[in-house]
């Protein structure tokens, strides 16, 4: 209504092109519309009533276009009102709060400079039209007004730019409409008043993008309140493919719905009372990302990991999460399993490396211990040989009982060698796997045929079994399978370790027939690994042992 | 003429035996230490015609004494370096020797209570070479040098290990009671198979025959 009458009005002194009374009636009726649907959406955000009051204030600066001298003169005090509150608008932008001290800071003199020095200006303002309060013209004042909206314009478009540069992707997509034409509207207002109206045409075509500017920044809050509804069938879309998505389509699927790639889902699990990825494995929350706990008849069952930004669209976000629940709650039982299941391989894997480090310190209390003193008695016989040697009357039997103590002693002492290696050959830990195997082959008393090719720094659980794999099967088919050449074969892909056994012996080997096979058969599978007998009678036998180099 | 040798171990009880042994049988110990850092600062002090090296030694019960070993043939070439081992690999053969075979040894702990060691020990402060019999055992037998070994009669191979092992012609001929020029003849033929000049003198020959066991 109040518009209304101020069209009417204004519309005696409208110039014929860019202040059309139609220009005028849009730009004003957008904002008050899409100010009144937004207030309606959210009525907790101060953006919508922002909207209105710009459309308000648009209405209001028209009243200085007419030329009835008293309507005009109330315009001018108002003649710049819209400007104020679009800056506030913008920098509010979408939660409605503004963020930062600089952004109240950029509010505060826009409203001073709109609401205070405009008006207290006007008596030294002279127009067209009469301005009645005219008391003496001052050449200085529209000049330095302009300073002060130039100075204004420059840090809401540096504000603006940072904001840009600093969001996540999610966070633009919500501030993409209004920010490309609060930056139109922006550059408009510095460059505008710099270039005054010495170059009419720049100024014509500035001013005609100001006012395009001015005209698409409602239609841009629209666009924000449409995306919304967009948002919304992508839930509908969303609630058609759930029920058929496994657990992995079922993060991307909510991941695209709400635009975030950084989206992770944490299941629930009430026993530990901790978040379990899709895989099982505990969650990792990041701290720069925000969580978003779903629950479904009270309880709750899993929490979506994401960007803090999302909760500037809180509408989208609430409906994807209350549609996911049920699809949720069905998957989380198992991601329980699945975790359970990742728990019990990796003690499995520990087990075995804790059975290898075991080994290793036995071995090695073996030589430096054991050994070492059997050794230093060795020398010290021989100090007492040498001794009785050198002696005039030298007593035979002592020294045949020193002879025979030296002689069971290197035996012992060779056992000994012998006992630590089968426990945990020294050279393995020392010089890695491939020198292993080359001893292994050079002690062997038929030919070994090594092929082996450069491998990779290999974890010790995955290099000691398959070192044990070789030696086991090289021990077989020299004791039972009678074979005359052997051959191990090592080579190794990008994530998989590949040991092959060969022999020409009298095949017939059995896995589940008590060989040390199959205990080495367990030690691989508890590293994720496979191991493989093919043996059949009078066609040797091959061992295959595959372990892959990560971790599962 | 004494020799002056420093010995590197951390067990002492042996430590001590051993410089009881190398000192009554025409040694001289200039000096003792218990770790590879101290070892090199003895070397560089000192001198000596040979240094007696554990392979494991502190802090990490490791290859330190391996390592040290390996610096000290770098920096003192004409020190001679013996390393004792409680067990055999021929990997640190390799690491050990290195381009220059020259009074260098690789033995078993075992051996120092043996008939041979005091031998060993002086072959190698002259220059030579002592390999034990195990190790060099392993490296005939390493399937890459097989194919040419493979023409090699038994009484060859064996003949090429106790080369190997730094025994001497004379010494060979005792302990296979063949002739000195039965011997020779084996020797010339090694050669002639193995593809190496034949006009080099005694260590020599082992120092080339080991240098053909590392090459390719």
């Amino acid at each position: 209504m109040f518009g209304a009458a101020v069209l009417m009005a204004s519309a005696s002194g409208r110039h014929e092109t860019s202040t059309t009374t139609l220009f005028s009636g849009m730009v004003g009726g957008l904002y008050l519309t899409a100010g009144v649907i937004a207030s309606v959406r959210q009525p907790a955000n101060r953006v919508g009533l922002l909207m209105v009051l710009v459309g308000i204030a648009w209405f209001a600066e028209d009243m200085q276009v007419s030329i009835d001298p008293v309507t005009h003169t109330a315009g001018l005090f108002v003649r710049s009102a819209s400007t104020a509150l679009l800056v506030h608008l913008v920098l509010a932008f979408p939660s409605g709060q503004l963020r930062s001290r600089v952004d109240r800071v950029l509010v505060t003199i826009a409203y001073v400079t709109v609401f205070g020095l405009i008006p207290l200006s006007t008596p030294f303002f002279r127009t067209y039209t009469k301005n009645l309060l005219l008391i003496r013209y001052e050449e200085w004042l529209p000049g330095s007004v302009n300073v002060v909206q130039v100075a204004v314009a420059t840090a809401v478009v540096a504000v603006l730019l940072v904001r840009w540069i600093t969001s996540t992707r999610p966070a633009r997509r919500v501030l993409a409409p209004v920010f490309v034409t609060g930056l139109l509207g922006a550059v408009e207002s510095v460059v505008g008043p710099v270039l005054g109206e010495g170059v009419p045409w720049a100024h014509e075509v500035l001013s005609d993008i100001g006012h395009l500017a001015v005209l698409l920044l409602p239609l841009a809050f629209l666009a924000g309140v449409w995306r919304v509804r967009l948002g919304r069938t992508t839930v509908a879309d969303l609630l058609v493919r759930l029920p058929r998505a496994s657990p992995t389509e079922l993060q991307d699927l909510l991941a695209t719905a709400l635009g975030d790639p950084s989206l992770r889902v944490g299941y629930y699990r009430a026993d530990h009372a901790d978040y379990v990825d899709r895989e099982g494995r505990p969650l990792v929350i990041p701290s720069y990302q925000a969580v978003t706990v779903v629950e479904r008849d009270g309880r709750r069952v899993a929490a979506l990991v994401h960007d803090p930004a999302l909760r500037d669209d809180r509408h989208v976000l609430e409906a994807v999460t209350s549609a996911a629940a049920l699809e949720l709650d069905n998957q989380r039982l198992a991601a329980e399993v699945r975790a359970q299941l990742v728990e019990v391989r990796a003690s499995r894997a520990r087990i075995v490396a804790a059975g290898d480090d075991q080994r290793r310190r036995v071995e090695r209390d073996l030589h430096d211990g054991a050994q070492q003193q059997l050794v230093t008695v060795a020398l010290l016989l021989r100090l007492a040989q040498q001794q009785l040697d050198s002696s005039p009357d030298r007593d035979a039997k002592l020294a045949d009982y020193l002879r025979r103590s030296a002689a069971g002693l290197e035996d012992a002492l060779r056992e000994l060698r012998e006992l630590a290696r089968g426990i945990h050959p020294a050279v393995l830990s020392e010089a890695g796997l491939l020198a292993a195997l080359r001893a292994l082959a050079a002690r062997s008393p038929r030919p070994i045929e090594l092929r082996e090719v450069p491998l990779p720094a290999l974890p010790a659980p995955v290099e000691a079994t398959a070192y044990f794999v070789a030696a086991e099967a090289v021990t077989n088919a020299l004791k039972y399978a009678s074979a005359r050449t052997i051959r191990i074969e090592v080579r190794h892909d990008k994530d998989e370790l590949h040991l092959e056994v060969t022999d020409d012996g009298v095949g017939g080997a059995d896995l589940t027939r008590g060989t040390g096979l199959l205990g080495l058969r367990d030690r691989a599978s508890a590293l994720d690994g496979e191991l493989v007998v093919r043996s059949s009678t009078g066609a040797g036998t091959s061992v295959h042992v595959v372990l892959p180099l990560e971790p599962a | 003429m004494t020799l002056r040798v420093v010995l590197a171990d951390d067990t002492l009880l042996f430590r001590a035996a051993l410089a009881e042994l190398l000192g009554s049988n025409g040694c001289e110990i200039v000096g003792q230490a218990g770790d590879g850092d101290r070892l090199r600062a003895l070397v560089a002090e000192t001198r000596p015609d040979l240094a007696v090296v554990d392979i494991r030694m502190p802090p990490g019960h490791h290859l330190e004494g391996l390592r040290a070993a390996t610096d000290i043939r770098r920096t003192h070439p004409e020190v001679g370096v013996l390393l004792l081992s409680q067990y055999l690999e021929a990997t640190h053969l390799a690491d050990l020797v290195g381009s220059v075979a020259r009074g260098v040894g690789y033995l078993l702990k075992d051996r120092a209570s043996g008939p041979d060691f005091l031998d060993a020990v002086k072959q190698i402060a002259a220059g030579g070479c002592a390999f034990d019999p195990d190790v060099v055992t392993a490296m005939l037998n390493r399937p890459s040098r097989r194919d040419r070994l493979d023409t090699l009669t038994p009484r060859e191979r064996e003949v090429l290990s106790l080369m190997a092992q730094g025994l001497s012609n004379a010494a060979i001929t005792t302990r296979l009671y063949l002739t000195t020029r039965t011997v020779e003849t084996h020797i010339r033929n090694i050669f002639q198979r193995l593809e190496l000049p034949a006009e080099l003198e005694h260590h020599r020959r082992v120092l080339a025959v080991l240098a053909y066991l590392r090459s390719n």
